[in-house]
């Protein structure tokens, strides 16, 4: 073979802005031209014992040269990199950014890079180091191309000095080839892929809301040994379903699904382009992956929450109710208690299968169904629960009285059997119901785990978490003689009964802000102008609405309260309610939407960005938000150091902020990240904001970006 | 905004129309051609039919081709075969101006000079024939057997890189081929995936 390449004198490198670690650059050259220049970078300063960090083979091609996938195609090679370590160093997989299609002419695809691409591998140190610096030692080698293809490849060579800490190195580089990576496939609610097989055509169905989003998505196949597959194309495209078709050429083979990358992106080989890595090897998931225990623990842990969603302050005041209810009937036949505490229970179960079911249901229609975020999606749904909440924290403060044997001003006396038990039913029921709102940040986990499971298993945890919650009143109701550990009935009851309406007002207030968040604050007004409304009924059902009025006043009464309520909630839900529009993040405290763009473009022009990655259903969110970001000081000083906010909204599971959650090694939100500069290390906060400590660090990355 | 997914799907059942064309399957009728060679002479595919037809697609700028040819390697396996009564034809399906692409003179010096066996190196500038047999590669193989029928295509060995010294211990798919059949037996392997450069077709 004829000598074309040469390599070129080996030189270290060095910044001007930091000490880099000694390295080697090779320099392929053809006829004169440098094709590709090589070297290895490290994104650290220094190594460490025992931690882990990344290297990465940095190649640099000229313009119109292009280097190769792991697959590389219809032509081509993959580039190959074989490391020289000292013993006891461990190195990882070499983690491939997307890479560029190229179709020739002859329909020939390749997949590969073009101007520079980053591999890289995590390599991690032995626990015990000698001396105070190492070599890492790499024989790389790779096939350059443009209108011929010529071989190239260098021994790299990678010195870093050894110490007890390190700072991060090269990280604008590091982080920019990150972001390129392909993320692991996604959870279920937010990507499914099907294969099937019909002769010797395979085909792959992706179905993922987000993809609506993007113009352009393909599919990179990465056939095994010995296979080969034609040109993936697309058979079908719908707004958030795409089906590939791709031949098998390999005979002989029982493939019944290949693995590869579905890339999306908004224009084709786009620098926004991302991917989901399809695999039929399980590979460990980052995102919402849920630990891995046992059935047995997560059906332990619905009950636990179960018993403990009695004392949350949506449910407690109907409990409490339910608890007078058998402190009432302390006299009564031990029947007649234990039926009634049966039918509460009963309503508990009805309520929590219900819910499984819709659940079920939604999740094989595929729908888009994450916990609190499928019930709470809908604005109407809130609105209704609020308007709920409501009325009996009305009754509970006495504006009216429910005319069922269960209020607690009415005794048992009054009612029949049938009555009794169909009233603790729907008690059953509604208490369930005011759960819901939170059940979510308590039974988080366990919820995440059963909603990726089967029908049988969500039915399963339903079913524990209603058996947790109605235990408590089960055995009351079952040894009511227990019931002596309960205290006396008295006037204290009412006082009680009364606190509680202002426990149901908090959750209506908690409802409010949601509506707020879907509907604007003119939401929230026509809202509450409904709600206003439905507190005038509550008055006049309690004044004129009682048994010991007359039929007519009733009936005049009864009339007026409909026609009031119809009227109010055709003018103001359907009318002014169902327009009114959500806030944009940007009409709220000068926070603005997060995109990777504006994110570069602010740290271009040298400002710092704090990014708030957050979700319509994420709780520990809003407590955040509401606790420390939206707090007057903490305002004031992003206001003060001038940092700018960006709000990223993964309420729909947007790839590119997974990317971004990925990049930082989070499994979901919240993420709060504040980039001091374009030139600094991000800096990462923990899931629970503090004021102090979001203010240090503000003043601290503003003293480091003055000192620079 | 509904346009653009449109577009998309047109774009891409357009080029997929436009371009695609796969390998004939093996077994079924290899299709015919009528190609000059560097003399000048015409060659079809129907004037063999009675003998093993080996086409091998070739671009002498093309590393994993030079690797075949720098250390004697295909020069040998042409002789072998032609000796056997094989006719083994080099293709050059290079558009004219690209890298790799022969003028009938360029490719008798090529010939002479790398001193070549096979029967003859047929110059395919319009790529039509490289096109109709989904060749991608150089070099890329295909056997044709006495029916006319195609019993291998692929790549000429096993080790997909252009390093000389892997030949040895590859498996070369063509000489197993060719060995099997001349022995009456059936091919064992008679796809792979091909390696090598790009075959630079002319743009339609």
């Amino acid at each position: 073979m004829r000598g074309v390449r040469k390599l070129a004198a080996i030189f270290s490198c060095c910044s001007a802005v930091l000490i880099w670690p000694a390295c080697s650059v090779s320099a392929q050259t053809y006829q004169g031209q440098q094709l590709v220049r090589a070297e290895l970078s490290a994104d650290t300063s220094a190594v460490v014992a025992g931690k882990p960090f990344t290297v990465g083979l940095l190649l640099r091609m000229a313009p119109g040269w292009h280097t190769y996938w792991r697959f590389s195609g219809d032509a081509g090679l993959p580039t190959e990199l074989k490391w020289n370590l000292p013993p006891g160093w461990k190195i990882g997989e070499i983690q491939w950014p997307i890479p560029l299609k190229t179709i020739d002419p002859g329909d020939i695809q390749t997949y590969g890079y073009q101007d520079e691409v980053l591999l890289m591998q995590e390599i991690t140190p032995p626990q015990k180091i000698d001396g105070t610096s190492v070599k890492l030692v790499a024989d790389a080698s790779w096939l350059v191309c443009e209108k011929i293809c010529i071989p190239g490849n260098a021994t790299l060579r990678l010195e870093l000095p050894v110490s007890a800490a390190s700072r991060p190195a090269n990280t604008e580089l590091f982080a920019h080839y990150r972001g390129l990576l392909p993320q692991q496939w996604p959870a279920k609610n937010v990507a499914t892929a099907s294969w099937s097989r019909s002769g010797t055509d395979l085909r792959l169905t992706i179905t993922s809301p987000s993809l609506a989003g993007y113009s352009v998505v393909d599919f990179y196949p990465l056939p095994g040994e010995g296979v080969v597959t034609g040109h993936p194309t697309i058979e079908q495209r719908n707004k958030d379903t795409v089906v590939f078709r791709i031949p098998i050429e390999s005979a002989g083979k029982n493939l019944s699904s290949i693995d590869g990358l579905v890339v999306f992106s908004q224009t084709p080989n786009g620098e926004d382009r991302g991917a989901w890595q399809l695999s039929s090897t399980p590979a460990v998931s980052t995102i919402a992956a849920p630990p891995a225990r046992g059935l047995a623990t997560f059906l332990l842990l619905g009950f636990i929450g179960g018993i403990i969603l009695n004392l949350m302050p949506c449910v407690l005041p109907v409990i409490s109710l339910k608890i007078f209810g058998f402190i009432q009937q302390a006299g009564q036949s031990r029947e007649k208690i234990f039926r009634s505490g049966v039918a509460f229970t009963a309503g508990i179960f009805a309520w929590f299968i219900a819910l499984a079911v819709l659940l079920i249901a939604l999740k094989s229609v595929g729908g888009d169904v994450t916990w609190g975020g499928f019930q709470f999606t809908n604005p109407y749904f809130v609105l209704a629960l609020s308007a709920i909440v409501l009325v009996f924290a009305l009754n509970l403060f006495g504006v009216f009285e429910i005319s069922l044997p269960q209020s607690v001003t009415r005794g048992a006396l009054l009612s029949t059997d049938r009555r009794d038990l169909l009233g603790s039913f729907f008690q059953g029921v509604f208490a369930t119901v005011l759960a819901t709102p939170c059940t979510a940040p308590f039974l988080g986990t366990a919820l995440g785990f059963a909603f990726s499971q089967t029908p049988a298993v969500i039915l399963v945890m339903f079913l524990a978490i209603a058996a947790g919650m109605s235990a408590p009143y089960l055995l009351l109701s079952a040894q009511p003689a227990w019931m002596r550990f309960l205290p006396r009935p008295g006037p204290w009851m009412l006082r009680v009964k009364q606190f509680m309406g202002f426990l149901l007002l908090a959750t209506l207030l908690f409802l409010l802000y949601v509506l707020g968040a879907q509907r604007g604050v003119e939401g929230v007004i026509w809202a509450s102008c409904f709600l206003l409304v439905v507190s005038v009924a509550c008055w006049m059902k309690g004044v004129f609405l009682v048994p010991n009025a007359s039929p007519a006043r009733r009936n005049l009464a009864l009339a007026l309260m409909v026609s009031l309520l119809l009227g109010s909630g055709f003018y103001f839900i359907g009318g002014k309610f169902a327009h009114a529009t959500s806030a944009d993040a940007q009409v709220r405290g000068d926070w603005q939407a997060f995109s990777p763009q504006r994110l570069q473009a602010e740290l271009q022009q040298g400002h710092a960005v704090f990014v708030d990655f957050t979700a319509a259903w994420c709780l520990t969110c809003k407590f955040n938000e509401a606790n420390v970001l939206e707090n007057a000081e903490v305002r004031e000083a992003f206001r003060r150091y001038g940092v700018v906010k960006l709000k990223a909204d993964w309420t729909n599971g947007d790839p590119t902020i997974t990317k971004l959650l990925q990049q930082f090694g989070r499994p979901g939100v919240p993420l709060y990240v504040l980039y001091p500069g374009k030139s600094e290390q991000p800096i990462v906060f923990p899931e629970v904001l503090t004021k102090n400590m979001v203010l240090e660090k503000l003043e601290a990355a503003a003293h480091r970006v003055a000192a620079q | 905004m509904k346009t653009k997914p449109i577009l998309t799907v047109v774009s891409l059942l357009f080029a997929a129309s436009a371009l695609a064309f796969d390998p004939p399957p093996v077994g079924s009728a290899a299709p015919d051609f009528s190609l000059t060679d560097a003399k000048g002479n015409t060659h079809t595919l129907s004037q063999y039919k009675g003998k093993y037809v080996v086409l091998e697609w070739f671009n002498p700028e093309c590393p994993f081709v030079k690797k075949h040819y720098g250390g004697g390697n295909m020069q040998k396996l042409q002789k072998e075969y032609t000796d056997k009564g094989v006719v083994w034809l080099t293709i050059d399906s290079n558009a004219p101006g690209t890298q790799g692409s022969l003028t009938p003179e360029q490719a008798s010096k090529i010939m002479a000079s790398w001193n070549t066996h096979q029967t003859a190196l047929l110059l395919d500038p319009d790529g039509k024939v490289g096109r109709a047999y989904g060749a991608k590669n150089t070099p890329n193989m295909v056997i044709i057997n006495p029916e006319g029928k195609i019993a291998y295509e692929g790549a000429i060995d096993s080790k997909a890189t252009p390093n000389p010294a892997d030949i040895p211990s590859s498996t070369n798919y063509v000489k197993a081929a060719l060995d099997e059949s001349l022995a009456g037996k059936p091919i064992t392997t008679t796809q792979t995936k091909p390696y090598g450069c790009s075959v630079k077709y002319k743009s339609s």
